[in-house]
């Protein structure tokens, strides 16, 4: 699903430059769930945004579904992330005058979809994740695991191959940071590729390998713990009990 | 897609409602200003026959005195137009494809037998060629020949105007018309035809370079026929000097007749001017002139040379120019920033998979939105200026009101306008979003 | 002051394309209201200038020959005998010419016989022994025209080529600097030479082109008849002006059957008229100019607000760290400052070349630098206005914004 192979990349400032990734290399079968941990300033969040074509690298080669990245245009990445990655973040990032309905709609909207297949697929998504009621809703009238369910619907509403998601509940308490993590594995369960950004061990527990990344390094991977459990909660469950 | 944004815009207003009235206001404050001063401008000094401003000359000889204090190129620096003797020998040179001359006459016309006083008129005395040279239109008939011109035979050519007051604004082509105890034949009746300012001749008359145009157009050799003094300007190098007598006037130097050529060609506007100057160089050489000082000017050059076109009247359109900068810079200012909070959200769109150009669009739209807002508002204050504009004219002549009328010319300029105001505000902002990476604007804040 | 400055400058740096673009307006707002400023200044003065004519009392108005076969002199002079005796006329007189007009003649004025020295262009006004009485000019030196020295066409002139004239002051002096003129001869256009027998106080004759040289007017006693119109020109008693010019028009038009009255004027309107070109130039650039002054306040007023917005939680958090109300609004103001100085720098360089570009190109005086100080006062004082809400709003942000998230 996603080869890296010594990438780096290096932020440059007026002053100083910043080696964020160094001879960063990793390989992401489809359909696994990785958990990434690390210090902060590590280069979590610079893996992902590479990995999810939101900046470009300055070396080393990566492919995301087989196609080699490197070199293609400002208009093909856009396409990619359109329609092969949904992202998940820490702060939520739906946006503020958009209900939830219309949130979901967005990355539809620039696919180019039909109308009526857009409402089915919103309707699905939202489903999912268990806010169909609020679809009406602004974000600022949800509470936070709401509004980050709805950015995972958002996120999987294009039918994406690969979820990135940084520190998706790291504003969230450890109740609703749970039944996120239910939904990711409901997702990864259905055939998506997840990769999750996490400093919670006990969530990074839940993944079928864990990544540690020290100073732009990949420091050492672990393997599947065992602790990953196959069964699954039903969402719709869980909700009632959060509201 | 353009539905989307569209709704996309109308959100992003209504979050700021404020702000958004400010812009449109902006924008159709400057659009306004914009057009009234060009309307107002364009009134007050266009040239009414720019088509032609390649071709069409005023001659001028200006034989007075070298001894001016005056500077050349200031119309009191000889004179503007020709004496007699210069204007029938330069007419003759065969070299233009139209030429023409032209004198005011005044005088009063009867049209009945017991029509009891006669009605006052203005008559253009002129050539046949005036109505080709300058596009005028006809309504009924045509203009007079060549050989009205030389014999002169009593023909007529009459305003829509005056047509309308004397026939009804029938067709009156063939009937007569009694002027200084002849019968002039109405050969054609012109369409309106309102040239401000009246170019072709600027002097004197009812109101000046911006009064109306002849009630009733005749052969120009009838003025000297009947012996009928010009009515329009001259000016005169003595003062009294044999000119008590109308056949003094024809001997003397004063200066009375308008001269326009039509030259089309390069050769042939060389060709004209080296028998102008050959001309000009004999009379100096007779000792008739002082100088050889022979010019050719195109309408505009006619125009400024008059003053007609006033340099403080350029001076308005500079000023209604740097108010469009300002406002334009005042909206780019408020759009780049309202569009630069919208970073994020614009970074988000981008992490969705929204390329540039789709980004570039949406803000394209918002923007387009606005200045049509802003152009449309600006159309109906404009109107309500040039009112006010009328209001300020109202005094002063009567067809300065003319050029306070809304003219397409200043609907186009204020659609440019708004157009130049979308790309400018509009695009700036949406490249800068575009320039940088999304993941700038997803760090958590 | 010093210490808020700090921080204000690099947020300024840190996003200057909004400063730099406020400063652009304000730099473009102050070259045009000060150049605007000037030329107001100029055309009000030029306005102000005296006619030297009695202009409330006075009308003059055109008759015109309908047919050709009318006598131009027996004509006048009936219409002069009849107003000269109309209750309310003060004085009559016929001239060619209207003053304050561009309806007039003009002739070279010189010292010598033409082509043998330098002329001037001036204003020819030929009128009877009563016009300069018409008129109301009275002489500074010499003498009016006598009725016998009038120049008609039914009298033979003793010697028509030695004329006598009478000449305004300014005209005087611009030909014979500080000499005395009366007495002295002059050349109109020809080689004949003519006495001047009487210098008058100023007044504007029939105007030249643009005006400059108003003041320049050579008198000449003769009724012209040649064309197939003369000029009336009549002063009335005090207030009784309308009525008068109803009576003569209604009596001239009706008294030959020939004879129409083409136009009338009456002096104050003539200066009006003079000067409504100018009168308008003045209104329309003070309104485009306050326009402007306008938007650039709105500018500066909506870019102020919409800081106030984005800011806010920065602005929390100054509160929460312990700036006062003040400490903000001075923020806000002393921001603004820094932008209007750099704006009000590049104004007044563009000003000036404005300045310099319409001195050379439209004959305006120099820019006084008065006028720029005034400007950027102006501009500092309105634009301090245009940000004071703003600013006062800033100041009203709880500083529990600090604590809350976005
Ligand atoms: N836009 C940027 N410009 C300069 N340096 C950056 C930028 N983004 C991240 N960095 C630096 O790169 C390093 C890695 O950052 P990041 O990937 O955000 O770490 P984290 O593991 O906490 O997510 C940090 O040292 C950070 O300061
Ligand atoms: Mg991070």
């Amino acid at each position: 699903m996603l080869e890296m192979h010594n990438i780096s990349k290096i932020y440059r400032t007026d002053l100083i430059e910043t080696h964020a990734l160094r001879e960063f290399s990793l390989q992401v079968a489809a359909g696994e769930f990785i958990a990434v941990s690390g210090p902060s300033g590590s280069g979590k969040t610079t893996f992902l945004n590479v990995a999810g074509l939101l900046e470009t690298f300055d070396s080393g080669t990566y492919k995301l579904d087989g196609q080699d990245i490197r070199g293609l245009s400002d208009n093909a990445r856009s396409r990619i992330r359109n329609e092969k990655i949904g992202f998940v973040f820490q702060s939520f990032n739906l946006i503020p005058d958009l209900d939830i309905f219309d949130n979901v709609d967005v990355p539809l909207r620039y696919r180019g979809m039909k109308a009526a297949e857009r409402t089915a697929r919103i309707a699905n998504s939202l489903e999912l994740v268990g806010l169909s009621s609020r679809m009406r809703h602004l974000p600022a009238q949800l509470s936070g695991g709401q509004q980050q369910r709805a950015a995972i619907a958002r996120a999987i509403a294009g039918d994406p191959a690969l979820i990135l998601a940084d520190e998706p509940t790291g504003n969230l308490d450890s109740l609703m940071a749970r039944q996120i993590m239910d939904l990711l594995e409901k997702i990864n369960s259905m055939g998506t590729t997840v990769v999750l950004v996490t400093h919670d061990p006990e969530l990074a527990r839940r993944a079928e390998r864990n990544i540690h990344i020290i100073d732009g390094l990949v420091a050492d991977t672990v393997p599947a713990s065992g602790a990953r459990r196959r069964e699954r909660q039903g969402p719709a469950h869980a909700e009632s009990a959060t509201d | 897609m353009l539905g989307y944004y569209l709704r996309l815009s109308l959100r992003s207003f209504r979050r700021a409602p404020g702000l958004t009235a400010l812009m449109v206001s902006t924008i159709a404050l400057g659009i306004a200003a914009c057009i009234v001063t060009l309307t107002v401008y364009h009134g007050m000094s266009s040239n009414p026959i720019w088509w032609k401003n390649g071709e069409l000359y005023a001659v001028t000889v200006n034989p007075l005195s070298p001894s001016q204090t005056r500077k050349a190129g200031d119309p009191a620096y000889g004179s503007s137009q020709l004496a007699y003797d210069d204007a029938t020998y330069l007419s003759g040179s065969g070299i233009p494809k139209r030429e023409t001359v032209l004198a005011f006459l005044f005088g009063a016309i009867t049209s009945t037998p017991d029509q009891t006083r006669p009605l006052p008129v203005m008559i253009q005395a002129t050539t046949g060629g005036f109505f080709r040279m300058f596009d005028v239109p006809f309504r009924y008939g045509g203009p007079w020949n060549a050989a009205a011109d030389r014999g002169p035979e009593p023909v007529m050519v009459l305003s829509h105007r005056e047509n309308a007051k004397l026939f009804g604004g029938t067709d009156s082509v063939g009937r007569t018309l009694l002027w200084s105890g002849h019968r002039f034949r109405i050969v054609g009746v012109l369409a309106p035809w309102h040239p401000l300012p009246r170019f072709y001749d600027l002097s004197a008359g009812d109101g000046g370079p911006f009064g109306r145009s002849a009630d009733a157009f005749i052969p120009f050799q009838w003025g000297p026929t009947l012996r009928d003094w010009p009515a329009g300007h001259m000016s005169c190098s003595s003062q009294g000097s044999a000119s008590s007598t109308y056949q003094g006037l024809l001997g003397s130097g004063c200066t009375w007749i308008g001269m326009w050529v039509e030259l089309p060609t390069r050769a042939a506007r060389r060709h004209f001017r080296a028998f102008l100057q050959a001309y000009a160089a004999a009379q100096r050489k007779a000792g008739i002139f002082h100088a050889v000082n022979t010019h050719l000017w195109t309408v505009s050059q006619w125009l400024s040379l008059h003053h007609i076109v006033t340099r403080r009247s350029g001076l308005l359109v500079n000023l209604a120019f740097a108010l469009l900068t300002v406002c334009l810079i005042n909206t780019l200012g408020i759009l780049l920033a309202k569009f630069l909070r919208g970073a994020p959200l614009a970074g988000i769109r981008r992490a969705l998979g929204a390329s540039r150009r789709q980004v570039f669009a949406q803000h394209l739209v918002e923007a387009g939105v606005l200045s049509l807002a802003g152009a449309a508002l600006g159309l109906a204050l404009s109107a309500a200026g040039l009112a006010g504009v009328r209001l300020l004219y109202r005094g002063s002549a009567a067809a300065y009101g003319k050029f306070a009328h809304f003219d397409p010319i200043g609907i186009a300029w204020a659609l440019a306008l708004a157009v130049v105001a979308t790309i400018v505000a509009g695009l700036y902002p949406a490249w800068r979003i575009g320039r940088r990476p999304p993941a700038t604007y997803l760090k958590s804040q | 002051m010093a210490l808020t400055s700090h921080p204000l400058l690099s947020a300024l740096r840190r996003n200057p394309t909004g400063a730099v673009l406020i400063a652009l307006q304000i730099g473009i707002t102050l070259a045009i209201l000060v150049n605007a400023a000037a030329i107001v200044t100029h055309a009000l003065q030029k306005m102000d200038r005296p006619t030297g004519l009695d202009t409330r009392d006075t009308f003059a108005m055109e008759v015109a020959d309908l047919s050709r076969q009318f006598n131009v002199y027996s004509a006048s002079s009936a219409d002069l005998a009849y107003l000269r005796h109309l209750p309310g006329v003060a004085a009559a007189s016929v001239i060619v010419g209207i003053p304050l007009t561009d309806d007039g003649g003009t002739t070279t004025v010189g010292r010598l016989p033409e082509s043998q020295g330098p002329t001037i262009t001036s204003a020819y006004l030929p009128v009877d022994q009563q016009g300069l009485r018409t008129l109301d000019v009275p002489l500074v030196a010499g003498r009016d025209f006598r009725a016998s020295e009038i120049r008609v066409p039914t009298v033979a002139h003793p010697d028509p080529r030695i004329g006598i004239v009478i000449v305004t002051q300014a005209l005087a002096n611009a030909l014979f600097a500080h000499r005395s003129a009366l007495g002295q001869s002059i050349y109109l256009g020809g080689r004949t030479p003519s006495t001047i027998i009487g210098i008058t106080r100023n007044f504007m004759g029939p105007q030249l082109g643009g005006g400059e040289h108003a003041y320049d007017t050579v008198l000449v006693p003769e009724i012209v008849t040649q064309y197939a119109a003369y000029d009336l020109l009549v002063r009335t008693q005090p207030g009784k002006r309308a009525v008068v010019l109803r009576e003569a028009k209604r009596h001239i038009d009706a008294a030959d059957q020939n004879a129409v009255v083409g136009y009338t004027w009456t002096l104050s309107h003539a200066k009006y008229r003079m000067y409504s070109g100018l009168r308008n130039l003045a209104v329309f650039l003070s309104f485009l100019t306050l326009v402007m002054l306008v938007l650039c306040c709105l500018g500066i007023f909506g870019l102020g607000t919409f800081n106030v917005v984005t800011r806010t939680r920065q602005i929390g958090i100054r509160r929460a760290l312990g700036a006062r109300r003040r400490d903000i609004v001075t923020l806000f103001l002393a921001e603004n400052a820094i932008t209007v100085s750099a704006g009000a720098i590049f104004g007044c360089f563009l000003a000036l070349g404005i300045g310099q570009w319409l001195t050379t190109h439209d004959g305006l005086a120099r820019l006084d630098p008065w006028y720029l100080l005034v400007g950027v006062a102006v501009l500092a004082l309105t634009s301090q206005l245009a940000v004071w809400q703003p600013a006062r709003r800033a100041a009203r942000i709880p500083p529990a914004v600090a604590t809350r998230t976005i």
